[in-house]
């Protein structure tokens, strides 16, 4: 009934946006069809989101053996994009067996479906398990009665919460190495994450950052909470350490996670992007990049710290915990650089994200 | 004849990487902000003028200060408004970026038409993909980077076989 209701609601959408029937679509995506597929609408159109510029993502997944895209074959119907990914159920089961793996893992699960510039993952999982059947008898997935809205809100949540604890290292990582303006655009990315799990545990369908603002307004009590961190403060040198502390007690108080800095530097490590070295020159101290053809020369105490942190190079990257104030402000510029990763030695447990009460509100 | 002063790898590397992540993200971005003022999402608009400041920011300062690698997504705004410290677009950059709550939705959107084109005059111009005129010229566009980074023997923009699923 309900998904009656949703096509209805999509068709009516689209045609008064774009005076473009859902028949016509399906007539223009026919040659993509195969016998006994299954075509689903995902995306904000399909959730009661979107705009009169918003494209209509689709999906068609097919039982036979097909090459799967990663990114959609567009068409163009006057004003409407139709972008549709062609896929098939091998693909899709292999995704959500990954996702209920990672799930079942304690490991990190930081950018393993999708980071903050490729979605892809996320979508297609949530596009599947909340989307709106438009033809079809819909997917026949091995292991038919498993809960795959839940595998896919789960990766949702887990994926967030981790976002959430990261951008509240960089805050006040940025904070020690004298970075305001990443503190304060870290600190409100951790409040962003923080919600965008919440929305989700509420049980709210994922489309994508972009809409976390218009979901609170349909959220009790959540819009409040974001309304202080909407807006980064004008001089971030002088204001971003208050800024950035308030919004992870925000955090925290959101799911009753401790995000302050003794109890999460223990669990990260730096990585290095690309092998660097170290190299004197007629007294100059240079840091090289070579696959990036790139150099930067050292003053004496960066060498130094350099060589204290070469000096207990492994696979495992290197501690943040333990570091001096030199050290960890090299770090942080290496990682602005984009020379330096951080990893994680461990997800953010489940348990732990039971525990967020005014999530639940 | 111009000589491009800068070595080979680095100019294919930071104009390709400038033009692709502003052309494709910005447009997708502007998109977002047209239908969100039209239809008065005010939250959508303001996120997607966020995105413009530090796409244009990132992509102004690959292409003016020809800077490589590229940082991750949560260093990138401060890494770029640095290195634009004294440029015409930075403050503008910087006004999205921070969000802007007291500015009325028809003046966010003129600021990032008016950042988008500033920056393009800088970057230089691409075909929009997400028109049905720009779709092909755009993908025939980033062929030819692409074609020119192989040449160079340097990492392309995305890697073999980036349009299929494993």
């Amino acid at each position: 009934m309900r998904e009656i209701e949703g096509r209805r609601r999509l068709a009516s959408r689209i045609e008064r946006f774009h005076g473009v029937g859902l028949e016509r679509v399906m007539a223009e995506i026919e040659y993509l069809r195969d016998d006994g597929d299954t075509v689903i609408a995902g995306g904000s159109l399909a959730h009661g989101l979107g705009n009169g510029l918003s494209d209509l993502d689709m999906l068609v997944s097919s039982p036979a053996a097909v090459k799967s895209s990663r990114v959609p074959l567009e068409h163009f119907l006057g004003s409407l994009r139709v972008d549709v990914w062609k896929l098939g159920q091998g693909a899709i089961e292999a995704s959500f067996g990954r996702a209920e793996e990672a799930l079942a893992s304690e490991r990190p699960l930081l950018g393993r479906f999708g980071d903050s510039d490729h979605e892809d993952e996320f979508k297609l999982l949530h596009r599947i398990a909340f989307g709106l059947v438009l033809d079809g008898d819909g997917l026949e997935l091995e292991g038919q009665g498993r809960d795959w809205r839940g595998v896919a809100s789960g990766l949702v949540l887990r994926e967030y919460a981790e976002r959430m604890r990261a951008a509240a290292l960089v805050a006040q990582l940025a904070l020690r190495a004298g970075r305001p303006i990443a503190a304060a655009v870290n600190a409100r990315l951790a409040v962003e994450s923080a919600l965008n799990a919440a929305l989700t545990a509420r049980g709210f369908p994922f489309v994508s950052d972009k809409w976390l603002g218009e979901r609170l307004g349909d959220a009790i009590g959540l819009a409040d909470l974001y309304e202080p961190f909407r807006r980064l403060p004008a001089d971030p040198a002088g204001e971003g350490a208050g800024f950035a502390d308030a919004a992870l007690v925000a955090c925290a108080e959101l799911w009753e996670l401790d995000l302050g800095f003794e109890a999460v530097v223990p669990l990260a490590r730096w990585r290095r992007s690309e092998e660097l070295r170290l190299a004197s020159a007629g007294g100059e101290q240079l840091l090289l990049a070579p696959r990036s053809g790139a150099v930067w020369a050292l003053e004496q105490g960066e060498a130094g710290a350099w060589r204290r942190l070469e000096a207990e190079a492994g696979e495992q990257g290197w501690a943040l915990a333990g570091r001096d104030p030199e050290e960890t402000t090299l770090c942080v510029r290496l990682f602005e650089l984009g020379l330096l990763g951080l990893g994680w030695t461990e997800g953010v447990p489940a348990a732990a994200l039971g525990a967020g009460r005014e999530v639940g509100a | 004849m111009r000589a491009i002063e800068a070595d080979a790898r680095r100019y294919a590397w930071c104009r390709s990487q400038a033009l692709w992540t502003f052309g494709m993200t910005t447009r997708g971005y502007l998109e977002d902000a047209r239908g969100a003022q039209l239809a008065g999402q005010d939250a959508l608009l303001r996120f997607a003028a966020r995105m413009i400041g530090e796409t244009c920011a990132v992509a102004l300062n690959v292409a003016l200060n020809q800077e490589r690698p590229l940082p991750g997504p949560a260093m990138r705004a401060s890494w770029a408004l640095e290195r634009l410290e004294g440029h015409e677009l930075r403050q503008l950059c910087w006004e999205l970026i921070r969000g802007s709550d007291d500015v009325p939705a028809e003046e966010i959107l003129e600021r990032c038409e008016a950042l988008v084109g500033g920056s393009a005059a800088v970057i230089g111009e691409m075909p929009d993909p997400l028109t049905p005129q720009g779709h092909i010229p755009a993908i025939a566009l980033a062929r030819d980077w692409i074609k020119l980074m192989e040449l160079l023997d340097e990492e392309s923009l995305v890697p073999p076989g980036w349009a299929l699923r494993d």
